[in-house]
């Protein structure tokens, strides 16, 4: 329950910085995708379901107040959570690389599917540009982001993991 | 060893992997659903929106505190602070004034010609605004819509037009009780009907995304067949448009060509706004549908 909640409280801090704060420096090349970075490190760390309602709520968020097609940006962050929550079985430590190359993937995913649906249905056909011009710039930045908050959502976690396993037999903790 | 493993993952797999796949059809089946929804009841339930919208924007106008900090610290030192906040109001003074600079250029020559052809009554200055403050942007980098600290409350609607330092920014695409959403004319998404404002002969003036980094927005099926529209000359909305009220600047034609039908013309614009760095706005709180039954 207290895990739930924390969870919830971090997507919330996640939709307003990254709507408030980041969207507005200028100086970043693109809006690093922190909600996509808490799906994808709670899905890795905790597994696919977690990882897939975490998804589903902040992209239900997106949706609620930036989506024209409310349930689109949920599906998208719910199918990332649940992708990144098939590799929770090699989650043991600190190490980041993996969580980076699942919000790679899962970034790039999202910006092509986005392409797809929102844009190349319009006719919008040049690929290779929107490629260049948000998608990687978006992943570029999102994995820097990545570097420092998953190290935040591992200490968080863990803290969460020592509390647990001190108040009785903890059912998150994996053999 | 590995197949004591391989028995155990395999074990878990069917107590708990088939939950989380029955979960994820579920979840899937749900989103899918509401797409339809929308699809076909044409916008999220403002209801749930405005709900929502009362519980997050007071926390995004708090945190937008700390991201204009956040900026003044980047941009200097304490002393360039002041500078720059000195800037800031030096830099609203010519906005200020070269708004009304453009008003008065594009008056002089066309004012009686507009006003004869279209009745324009009012220049756009006399329009009611409201100033309001930009608090959250699209959190993606596909769209440009922004959210701002004003809403129904301060008497803004649907379809009210917003103005920027120089000229049109975008429309209100949704509102709640302290807050609406603006789509702005850069959004790939947007299409805002303009005219050339010596020919008053229609086009339309779409955002594109890909555009946006070299700041210019396309128009597209301008007929001109004196070659009376050269680069500079300003586009304004036009009269046709039933969103945006007759005469307010969207930019100046930066590039311009023959299309291959002969006909038409299309070509880039700079928007006369200043899209970067997007902190204030107005509000025009007249509708042009209202605007119309008035006169």
């Amino acid at each position: 329950m207290k895990r739930k909640l924390i969870i919830l409280l971090l997507i919330w801090v996640m939709f307003i910085f990254q709507s408030a704060v980041f969207s507005r420096l200028e100086f970043l090349a693109a809006t690093p995708n922190l909600l996509l970075i808490l799906t994808v490190s709670v899905g890795f760390m905790q597994g696919k379901t977690e990882g897939l309602m975490t998804g589903f709520v902040s992209g239900l968020l997106i949706d609620l107040f930036y989506g024209d097609l409310f349930g689109f940006y949920a599906l998208l962050y719910l199918l990332s959570g649940y992708f990144s929550g098939r590799f929770s079985q090699i989650y043991f430590d600190e190490d980041v690389k993996i969580p980076l190359i699942l919000v790679a993937l899962s970034d790039i995913g999202c910006g092509f599917v986005i392409y797809v649906f929102r844009f190349l249905l319009r006719g919008r056909l040049d690929l290779t540009g929107y490629i260049s011009a948000v998608i990687l710039p978006e992943m570029v930045s999102t994995v820097l982001f990545t570097i420092v908050l998953y190290r935040l959502f591992y200490r968080i976690n863990h803290s969460l993991l020592e509390k647990e396993k001190k108040g009785r037999h903890s059912l998150w903790i994996r053999d | 060893m590995g197949s004591f493993r391989k028995g155990s993952e395999m074990k878990k797999k069917l107590e708990f992997g088939d939950k989380g796949r029955n979960l994820l059809v579920v979840m899937i089946i749900i989103c899918i659903g509401l797409m339809f929804l929308t699809m076909t009841t044409d916008r999220v339930p403002a209801t749930i929106r405005s709900a929502a919208g009362t519980v997050v924007t007071p926390f995004q106008k708090g945190v937008n505190e700390i991201g204009k900090w956040f900026s003044a610290q980047i941009s200097g030192f304490q002393d360039v602070q002041k500078l720059s906040e000195e800037n800031q109001a030096l830099r609203e003074e010519i906005d200020e004034l070269t708004l009304k600079n453009n008003e008065l250029v594009q008056n002089q020559s066309e004012l009686t010609r507009l006003q004869e052809l279209y009745n324009v009554d009012k220049k756009y200055s006399e329009y009611p605004k409201v100033a309001a403050e930009v608090i959250s942007k699209d959190p993606g980098n596909w769209y440009s819509s922004f959210v701002v600290n004003r809403g129904t409350k301060d008497g803004i609607a649907v379809n009210m037009n917003v103005l920027g330092r120089g000229g049109l920014i975008g429309i209100v695409t949704d509102v709640g009780e302290g807050w609406a959403q603006v789509r702005s004319i850069i959004d790939d998404e947007s299409n805002v009907s303009g005219m050339a404002v010596n020919t008053s002969e229609p086009c339309v003036v779409t955002g594109s995304l890909l555009q946006m980094d070299s700041g210019k927005i396309f128009f597209s099926g301008l007929r001109d067949s004196d070659n009376e529209v050269t680069e500079g000359t300003s586009i304004v909305t036009s009269n046709i448009s039933d969103k945006y009220l007759t005469g307010l600047l969207i930019g100046y034609v930066s590039e311009i060509s023959l299309d291959a039908n002969n006909l038409t013309k299309s070509g880039t614009i700079i928007p006369a706004a200043d899209f970067r760095n997007l902190r204030e706005v107005l509000i025009i709180t007249e509708l042009k549908s209202t605007k119309e039954e008035k006169d």
